[in-house]
Order: structure tokens, then C-alpha cells, then sequence
């Protein structure tokens, strides 16, 4: 794990340029995914995550990041998948994304990290319009690697702020626990 | 503000306390007119912001405000009353400071904007030419009256100003004619005696035709102050001894001033008699040579060498010297503040949190080392860290009544708008809490309190046909309670009608036609969104935005408001805040291997779960606590619900208070009192309700801190879909 933070630090003096080319691959509910470096905050292995109630699969809950509490996204469970295992390989990705001009800090739960890619330009496909199983919007692109195609996520898509805290009400409709709103709607 | 210099930057602080004690005196003054105190501190305001923006050289500000300085210097004589009028108009001077200042501050090198100097000038023709219009004439007439009142009084010999003339041998020789003095002195007021003695007559073989031997003792009423009668005899300086003693009556008023001087600085105690028109610089100037040159060892000091010449009276003297005193202590006092950056005071603040963490981690590697030698210390510390906390966090405590002061404008101005009779009634103000959560309670109390003045007070014919007075009043009220702040709003308005409420909650849908509901529960609907009573929107509210906001913005504090109304008596709205956002003393519990916080204050007491004794199954949920029915959440059930568990032998049931209503929370086991160093959960979970932030405990792991009211009323909603409105308790 230490190399790859290394690998990610010494890589930061190249051309912006390149670095827009570089991704770090994962996996998540069996499939190999990717993220462009420059999202990535930082990689921690996992401590203690401490659960909160009453939120849908996707959030795993809280840790502890030197004195500030983060949530932890369970990113097989967004992606519409099982929730993770907790495995020897999990780690925690840490990322940032924007939320009404403030940026907030997320920890992303994937069962490995894999390494840093270099994806020439040339390689980069646009996301098909059907097929994957992957909401669209959740692709970014798609890379070419060798024979395979690497899924490019667009983070500020899947981790949106706005929709995850939004949709944790669906998540209590299908508990069946009657949200606000689905009490409204009814006594329309 | 970055982009503008330290200097610069005090300046605009200044400015602004200045004018915000300067609005505060405004309003004041409508209560009572002639407030010297007030008076004086809009003028020190004006006069203050002029100098030291003349120091910066902000020409048209300098400008600007003498004019204003001119017409409060004439109210601060007496000779300009003070009305409605004139403390609007100040009031728009005000906010028009303000608006130049920001301007120059800003824009440091642009001249004024054509359009602010149009604004100067027709506030500066607001103000000079009301004081010629409303001021010119009254005031004559005024001085008549004063004068046909003197002279009533004139049998009262000892409401006289006392004039000693000493002239010298050689006066008429310089061309002085005393009696054309005395012929003078009458356009200022009334001569009623005047003795002439002459102590210093020869005999007549040796007298010269030439010389004065006269002596005058005067005794004159007027309504002049002493400056004005010295200046009658400055060509006469030289050639004569003057004295002038103040009437009897003048000595309650200099005491009076004297009472009224601004405590800002230590002054001397000549230049404190100068100010208020007691002494005059010559008088002073000429006793401090007299005691300079005075090469006895034991000078006496100038204030008693004034009663001795007959200056002034002992009385005016010794209180003098008395505020002399008491400014010196207040000055002292008020030297030992300090303006400190409050995002030093929030790091402070972080720091001290981390503080009790790592005390909470050092305790617990004691007590697990068994370290018996350590464990003194270990407690000292603790100690120390708890009452570094306790100052820290009283560091950010400031009393609510400025907040309140505030809205006396808001109140001024909107009543005017409206046409009502409204005021304000302020109690509590000294109620101290968070300074993040006084700012934050800011907008929603100001929406409550515009609510209350456009919906809730009638017009004054309105009341009338009510049979309440017409003025209508507004309460604010602060008062702590368990650990919370309490702040009520009310008013003697129209009230709540709950019909109306209703007809148009189910208008808009929100419940059914035929749900019955009670008081509480109708008047609680007035948070929902797009719910307004009002027919008509004004300008200042009856959209229906806003009570949804005020409510949302009161919880994001971890507060909560509520509504009591009697149609025709009046509205309360009652809100209860937490007094801190950073630190609460918490009280932790374990369920299904989780550790949550209850915060303390409103933990009532632990009872342990028998279940021999308490008949506890899964399909009740309450339990008989000395006789009363007391609704439980089994905490590990309630979150984990898909889960199956496994009872502990031992169970315990926290009952929590809030407000008026009692629950129990089940849990497997009791850790104690702890202190919580609260850390925001982010916006992440904005919208989970019953957690209210977590907290790191001493091991590293997280906690959650719950939420109590929003814990309950989201068991309430899954109980009962249908009551999900009824979320006051």
C-alpha cells in the first residue's frame, strides 16, 4: 500500500497532462473499475467503521480520520451490487467531491486496489449507451487496456452529495418504513 | 476585507460599534425624548466617526457628518427638540454613514457616486432645513417662555447667577465703562440686584476723579450658560477681577451633566468642568496660575481653590471628582478587554477538543496498564483539561440581548410601515449562550418577529374594536432551562385561527379533510412548507416561505420550536436551543456493540430492566414507571433491524426528558458520564434524523451522538404513518 502512495506521490511532479491519463484501478463486486489519480485524496486500510442506522446498504458508516469523522460509501452497494465483505485486500479510497461550493471528504469501501495506469488518450472510449450494468451517468469513459475495457468512473457522479443524502429515503420506502412524503402522497 | 489595510480594518470596526450604539440611542429616544445619555452618544458617535475619518481623509464622510453633528450638537443645547421626525431622518443618516463608509472602504480612490451625494445632500437638507422650519420658530418661543418663567421665579433670590466685578483703579482710565457692561449683561437675562460696594474707597482728599473704586456684585437671571455671560465682560478682562457663581438651580444641572458625562476617558478635573459649562477655560487658566505662582509649599488643589474664589459651589465640585474616580476605574476596567479573531478563538476551540480526546485516550491506557502511580496525575490532568473546556468554551459565551436590542429597528421601522402601534418589551437579555448559535438564531428570530408584526399585531383600530389598547406589544424572551437556552416570542396580536389553518392544510393536501387533530398538532402545521393564513403577501412575509425555513434552521442548531396561540390573545412561539454546538457533557451506552452518546442534560435517570418485574414482551412497547406509561425504543432493535439479536441478561432503560414529554431507550449496558467533543456528521447525513453528530472516543472509534426529540418522532412516524404531522411533543 505504502509504494502505491509513493508511486502516486512521485508521479505528481510529471506534466498535468500525463497525470490527466493516470488512473487507479480497484476492484468492486467483482469487476475492475477506475478512477482518475487526480480524485484520489488518499488510501487507508480499514479500522474500525462504525455504523450508522437508519441509512440505506451504500453507507457503511463513519471512521475516524485523524479527529474528523467521514463517511465511508460502500461502493459495490452503490453500483447496485452486494455490500462488500470486509476482506484482508479492502481498503478505503479516499476521495473529495464538490457539494454547493464545499468540498467534502468521502471514503470510498472497495474489496482492492490495484495499481496506477497510464490510459494513452487514444484509449479512451466513450461509455456505451447500453450494456454495462453500471447506471450510465456513472461512467465516465471507458479504457482500453490491452484486450480489456476498464470502466472509468465518474466520481462526482456516483458519489453526488445531493443524491446519496436524498436517496436515503427511497431506502426507507423499501424497508417499507413510510417515509414523509410517502405519507403525503397517500392521503392525496 | 482582506484587501484592506489593519488600520483601515479597526477603523471600520469602530464604525460600526459607533453607529450601532448610535441606532440603539435613536430608538431609545422614542421612549424617552430627552435622554441626555442617548442624546450624547449619538452625538459622540457622529463626532467620533467624523475624526477619524477625517484622519483617513474621507472628505465627504467628514462632510457628511458635521452636518449631522451640527444639528445634534443643537439637540444636545436643548435648542432643538427631538421628534420622530428628526430620529428618523438620524436614522437614515445612519444607515447613510454606514453606506459611504463601506463605500470608501472599498473603494478607497474612487470619488463618491453621484447618487450617494445626492443622498448626502438631501438627508443634510432634511436635517438643516427641518431644524430652520420645525426648530427656527419653536425655539424662539421657547426662549420667551423660559424667560417669562425666570422672571416668576425671580423672588427666589437664591436662583441667581452671582457676578462679582472687581474693577481696578485705572479700568475707566483704559476706556471702561462698567455700566455699559451691566447695560448688556440685561439682553442676556434679567438683573434683579445689583449692590455696589467699594472696599477699596481713600479718602476723599486722595481720590482721583480718575480712577474706579467701584465694585459690582450682580445678582442676574438667565437662562445663558456661563460662557456666554463671561464673553460679556471679555473686553473688561484685564482691567477687572470677574467672578461669576452658578445659581442654585445650575448646580443640579451640572451635576446633573457631570452625571451624564461619557465615561470614554480620564479627563482632568477642569477640563470635566469645562465640558459641562460649569467653569470656563478662563476661569481655569486663570486658577492654575494662581496656584503655579503660588510658591507656598502646600498649593491647594484645584478644585478647592475654586470653591475658595467663589467659582463654583462645593457640591459640583466634589461630585466631579467623584466621576473623575469612577472613569479612572471604568477606564481601568475596560482595558483588560480584548478584541481576539474569532477564528482564533474556533481553532482554540478545535485544539481544546482534541485535548479532551486525547485526556479521554490517556485514561483509558491507565486504567488499562494498572499504571496505580500515574493514575494521580492522570486525574489532575482530566481535571484541568475539564476546566480549560469550561473557560474555552465560556470564551465564545455572549448575553443573547444585543441580538434582541437589534430588532428594536426592526420593530421601529416596520411598525412605521404598517401603520400600527407596535413596541418591543426585551427580558432575559442577559441570558449568555454560543456566539455560533447567536448568529445563527439571527434570521430565524428575525422572521418571527416580522411574522408576529405583519400577521400577528392588528391596526390600531383593529385593537380598538377589540378592547385591547392600541399599542400592541412584542415580548422577547430569553431564559436558560436544563441545560438549554429558551427564547420566546410573543405577542398580544390576533392569534392563530385553527380553521383557518386547517382549511388550508387540506387545501394544499397535507392532511385529510376528516383527520382530527389537536390544537398543538393544527398549530404546528404553520411550519410546513407553502402554508401562510395570509390572504395577501406583503413585503415582509405572507408567501408561506419561511416557517418551514425558520423550523428547518432551528434544528439544524439540535433545537426545536413550537407554537402555543389563543385566537384573539395572542401568539407565543417558544424556541429551545442547545447552548454550545462544540462540547456537551454526554452520557454513553452500549447497544448490539455499538457505543452511542445520549447528551446528558437530557437523561433523567437509568433504571435497570428487570424482566421478572417488568413485563416486557415484543409486542408492547411501554412500561409502567411508578405508575405512569413510559413509551421504550430498544436501541439495537430500532437501528438494526434485519439483524437478529441476542438480549443481554442485564438490560438497562435510559429515560430521557424533553420538554414535557418522558421515553425510555432500552440498552445493553451503561458506560457513564463523558465529556463529547461534538464533530458534525457533514452534509452527507443532513437528512438522517435522530443522530445528531458523532464524536471520537478516547480509543479512536467513533460514537454517535442521538438525537433524542428526532429518535422519537421518527418512531412516532413508523408507528404511525398518519401522525407523521404531529411531530410537536
Amino acid at each position: 500500500m505504502n509504494q502505491l502512495i509513493h508511486k502516486q506521490e512521485n508521479k505528481t511532479e510529471l506534466m498535468a497532462q500525463d497525470q490527466l491519463r493516470q488512473y487507479l484501478t480497484f476492484q468492486a463486486g467483482n469487476e475492475n473499475l477506475a478512477i482518475s489519480i487526480l480524485d484520489v485524496k488518499e488510501i487507508i486500510e480499514i479500522n474500525t467503521i462504525t455504523d450508522v442506522p437508519m441509512t440505506p446498504d451504500y453507507i457503511r458508516g463513519v471512521i475516524n480520520l485523524r479527529g474528523n469523522v467521514v463517511p465511508v460509501i460502500d461502493l459495490s452497494a452503490r453500483l447496485g451490487r452486494q455490500s462488500s465483505e470486509i476482506t484482508k485486500r479492502s481498503c478505503i479510497v479516499l476521495v473529495q467531491v464538490e457539494y454547493k461550493e464545499d468540498a467534502q471528504l468521502l471514503g470510498m469501501l472497495v474489496d482492492a486496489v490495484d495499481e496506477i495506469l497510464e490510459i494513452p488518450e487514444a484509449n479512451i472510449m466513450p461509455p456505451p449507451d447500453f450494456g454495462a450494468d453500471i447506471r450510465t451517468d456513472f461512467i465516465q469513459s471507458m479504457g482500453r487496456v490491452g484486450d480489456e475495457f476498464i470502466i472509468l468512473l465518474n466520481i462526482n457522479r456516483v458519489l453526488s452529495i445531493k443524491e446519496l443524502s436524498q436517496l436515503k429515503q427511497v431506502a426507507d420506502y423499501e424497508s417499507g418504513n413510510a417515509s414523509k412524503e410517502a405519507s403525503f402522497s397517500a392521503l392525496n | 476585507m482582506s484587501d484592506i489595510n489593519p488600520a483601515l480594518e479597526t477603523f471600520s470596526q469602530e464604525v460600526d460599534e459607533l453607529l450601532a450604539a448610535m441606532e440603539e440611542a435613536l430608538l431609545g429616544l422614542e421612549g424617552t425624548p430627552d435622554d441626555a445619555d442617548c442624546i450624547n452618544s449619538i452625538f459622540r458617535a457622529m463626532h467620533t466617526i467624523k475624526g477619524s475619518s477625517g484622519l483617513f481623509g474621507f472628505d465627504d464622510v467628514v462632510a457628511f457628518t458635521h452636518e449631522a453633528e451640527t444639528v445634534l450638537d443643537r439637540v444636545r443645547n436643548g435648542e432643538r427638540a427631538i421628534d420622530a421626525e428628526l430620529v428618523s431622518v438620524l436614522l437614515a443618516c445612519k444607515d447613510h454613514t454606514a453606506q459611504i463608509i463601506q463605500h470608501f472602504l472599498f473603494n478607497e480612490d474612487e470619488p463618491l457616486p453621484e447618487s450617494l451625494h445626492q443622498q448626502s445632500r438631501a438627508l443634510i437638507a432634511q436635517l438643516t432645513g427641518q431644524s430652520a422650519a420645525v426648530g427656527g420658530m419653536p425655539s424662539t418661543q421657547e426662549e420667551k417662555a423660559d424667560h417669562f418663567e425666570v422672571d416668576d421665579n425671580t423672588t427666589d433670590s437664591s436662583d441667581n447667577w452671582v457676578i462679582s466685578l472687581a474693577f481696578k483703579q485705572n479700568a475707566l482710565r483704559n476706556g471702561m465703562d462698567p455700566l455699559s457692561f451691566i447695560r448688556y449683561l440685561q439682553t442676556l437675562g434679567k438683573i434683579n440686584e445689583v449692590i455696589i460696594t467699594m472696599p477699596t474707597l481713600p479718602r476723599i482728599e486722595d481720590m482721583d476723579p480718575e480712577d474706579c473704586y467701584l465694585n459690582f456684585k450682580i445678582a442676574f437671571s438667565s437662562n445663558a450658560d456661563k460662557r456666554t455671560i463671561e464673553d460679556v465682560f471679555e473686553f473688561a478682562e484685564d482691567d477687572c477681577d470677574i467672578t461669576i457663581l452658578p445659581p442654585n438651580s445650575r448646580q443640579e444641572h451640572y451635576l446633573q451633566l457631570l452625571a451624564d458625562l461619557p465615561e470614554d476617558q480620564v479627563k482632568r478635573l477642569g477640563e470635566m468642568l469645562i465640558e459641562i459649562g460649569a467653569l470656563t477655560e478662563k476661569e481655569v487658566a486663570h486658577t492654575l496660575n494662581e496656584q503655579c505662582a503660588d510658591d507656598n509649599l502646600d498649593t491647594k488643589p484645584l478644585g478647592e481653590m475654586l470653591v475658595d474664589k467663589n467659582i463654583l459651589q462645593q457640591p459640583v465640585v466634589e461630585q466631579a471628582l467623584k466621576k473623575q474616580e469612577a472613569v479612572k476605574q471604568k477606564v481601568n476596567k475596560e482595558s483588560n478587554y480584548i478584541r481576539v479573531d474569532a477564528a482564533k478563538l474556533g481553532y482554540l476551540i478545535n485544539l481544546v477538543g482534541e485535548l479532551v480526546i486525547s485526556g479521554a485516550a490517556m485514561r483509558l491506557m491507565v486504567d488499562k496498564h494498572g499504571l496505580s502511580d500515574v493514575d494521580d496525575v492522570a486525574s489532575t490532568m482530566s481535571h484541568l483539561v475539564e476546566d480549560i473546556r469550561d473557560t474555552a468554551l465560556q470564551l465564545r459565551m455572549v448575553q443573547i440581548g444585543e441580538t434582541f436590542t437589534r430588532f428594536q429597528r426592526v420593530v421601529h421601522d416596520v411598525s412605521k410601515e404598517l401603520g400600527k402601534q407596535i413596541q418591543l418589551q426585551i427580558t432575559g437579555g442577559e441570558s449568555e449562550l454560543d456566539k455560533t448559535v447567536v448568529e445563527k438564531i439571527n434570521d430565524p428570530l428575525t422572521h418571527l418577529v416580522r411574522n408576529s408584526l405583519d400577521h400577528g399585531i392588528e391596526t390600531p383600530a383593529e385593537r380598538l374594536r377589540a378592547g385591547k389598547p392600541e399599542k400592541g406589544t412584542i415580548q422577547l424572551n430569553a431564559y436558560h432551562d436544563s441545560g438549554r437556552i429558551v427564547i420566546q416570542i410573543s405577542d398580544d396580536g390576533k392569534g392563530l385561527d385553527p380553521e383557518k389553518i386547517v382549511a388550508k392544510a387540506v387545501a394544499k393536501g397535507l392532511v385529510k379533510q376528516d383527520q382530527v387533530l389537536s390544537k398543538s398538532e393544527i398549530y404546528h402545521l404553520i411550519f410546513e412548507p407553502g402554508l401562510s393564513t395570509k390572504e395577501e403577501a406583503s413585503n415582509l412575509s405572507g408567501r408561506g416561505v419561511g416557517m418551514d425555513v425558520v423550523k428547518r434552521n432551528i434544528e439544524a442548531l439540535r433545537g426545536s420550536v413550537s407554537v402555543d396561540s389563543e385566537l384573539g390573545q395572542g401568539t407565543t412561539v417558544t424556541i429551545h436551543l442547545p447552548l454550545t454546538l462544540a462540547i456537551i457533557d454526554g452520557f454513553m451506552v452500549e447497544a448490539q456493540k455499538e457505543r452511542y452518546i445520549i447528551p446528558l442534560s437530557m437523561v433523567e435517570e437509568c433504571v435497570e430492566m428487570n424482566s421478572d418485574e417488568w413485563q416486557i414482551d415484543d409486542t408492547q412497547h411501554y412500561v409502567n414507571l411508578r405508575g405512569q406509561v413510559l413509551p421504550y425504543l430498544r436501541l439495537g432493535d430500532f437501528f438494526h433491524k434485519n439483524k437478529k439479536h441476542t438480549h443481554t441478561q442485564r438490560e438497562s432503560l435510559v429515560v430521557v426528558r424533553f420538554g414535557e414529554a418522558k421515553a425510555g431507550f432500552v440498552v445493553d449496558e451503561l458506560h457513564g458520564e463523558n465529556q463529547t467533543v461534538i464533530k458534525p456528521l457533514g452534509k452527507l447525513f443532513e437528512n438522517l434524523n435522530g443522530i445528531g453528530g458523532a464524536t471520537v472516543l478516547g480509543s479512536g472509534d467513533v460514537a454517535l451522538i442521538l438525537d433524542v426529540q428526532g429518535l422519537i418522532q421518527h418512531a412516532k412516524k413508523q408507528v404511525n404513518p398518519t401522525l407523521a404531522l404531529s411531530s410537536s411533543v
